[in-house]
């Protein structure tokens, strides 16, 4: 019975299996639970603060704020490309690199000097391997990103932006419609679009005026998007994972069935085989 | 009564009603009452009060009234 020992060693190593992809399953999910409040928790700011900048902003104020100015050639760019520190999450990864790859592709045809930078240990072990030069490298940024980890992304970019070393600031993130969906995306967050006016103008008393209010705004929406960026992703990396490890114990269920079939059936057959010899060998001596 | 929301980055921190708002604005607080005119002021660093008791430290971000609602968008604040 030396395939019934070896079958039994099988199923055994996929129980084993079934239960960590099991145990993964549950706690993507309710980590993904909690990445999904904190997104929803996000969008009152958002809103309030493109509001508030539609209602400010006037084209003709376009020139004056470094942040909104839209040069005519990007020269260039710098791209922000977030991935995530683990695997088993399907391709989620590779999603967000192909992404990027198109994207700096695209920027590199225009004839822009682009640089990368690479926030995720899955998106900078990529690129290390293709040896392109990275200027930035983070895989310090926890499952659950802050705001400060926001700024700290992006406010040295933005000074280069104001300052014209940069024409373009980009970034690359899953965007988190739902649970089934959380498609690559690329946005360019620098230089700002603000989102336009609805609704008539209202009249507000402006402490201080409107340009010193927009000044102090428009820092404040690149690093609300960059926030949201992050937490998007998290979440999307969360249920990304939980797909993944549910696909997982599913094979392993199937798996674990058609061994356990194949295994009783020589069992039996074994059994079977054995009664006969054994009926056989009476029936010869007695006779 | 004022309807009032306190809502950081992260998250929305006070979402109610209030008889008044003490605000720490750019140039020195902002004392706020039902049918103030639509206003809107830069934040500094400091502490916000509601009339209902409820306090917050808050630095920078803006404070947008109109129709008797408070908005306070803050960069940073926490319960104080």
């Amino acid at each position: 019975m030396a395939k019934g020992r070896e079958l039994k060693g099988r199923i055994k190593s996929t129980e084993n299996t079934k239960k960590i992809t099991r145990t993964l399953e549950m706690v993507a999910t309710s980590k993904m639970k909690r990445a999904q409040d904190r997104v929803a928790a996000a969008r009152p700011y958002a809103r309030a603060l493109a509001e508030v900048m539609a209602n400010l902003h006037a084209p003709e104020l376009a020139e004056q704020f470094p942040l909104l100015r839209q040069p005519a050639t990007v020269r260039s760019a710098a791209v922000i490309l977030l991935t995530a520190n683990r695997g088993l999450c399907g391709a989620f990864n590779s999603n967000l690199i192909r992404e990027g790859r198109q994207l700096l592709q695209r920027l590199e045809s225009g004839g822009a000097q682009v640089e990368l930078h690479a926030v995720g240990r899955k998106g900078i072990g990529y690129f290390r391997y293709l040896g392109r030069p990275m200027a930035v490298q983070r895989a310090d940024l926890t499952d659950k990103p802050s705001a400060a980890d926001a700024a700290s992304l992006i406010d040295d970019v933005m000074a280069r932006f104001g300052s014209g070393a940069l024409d373009a600031v980009y970034i690359v993130y899953s965007r988190f419609n739902s649970v089934m969906s959380t498609p690559p995306t690329s946005e360019r967050v620098l230089p700002v679009a603000v989102p336009a006016r609805t609704g008539a103008a209202r009249d507000f008393i402006l402490s201080p005026g409107a340009e010193q209010i927009l000044t102090e705004l428009l820092p404040l929406a690149v690093r609300n998007a960059m926030y949201r960026a992050l937490i998007e992703t998290a979440a999307g990396f969360q249920s990304a994972q939980r797909t993944a490890m549910k696909n997982a114990t599913d094979n392993a269920n199937e798996m674990l069935t058609t061994l356990r079939r194949t295994y009783n059936r020589g069992r039996q057959a074994q059994i079977t085989q054995e009664i006969a010899e054994i009926v056989g060998g009476a029936a010869a001596l007695s006779g | 009564m004022l309807t009032v929301a306190v809502i950081s980055p992260e998250r929305v921190l006070f979402e109610g009603q209030a008889p008044s708002v003490v605000a720490p604005a750019h140039d020195g607080e902002v004392g706020i009452l039902p049918q103030h005119a639509p206003m809107m002021a830069l934040l500094g660093t400091g502490e916000l009060r509601l009339g209902s008791g409820e306090r917050f430290r808050v630095r920078g971000g803006f404070l947008q009234v109109a129709d008797d609602q408070v908005r306070v968008v803050t960069e940073w604040s926490e319960p104080a």
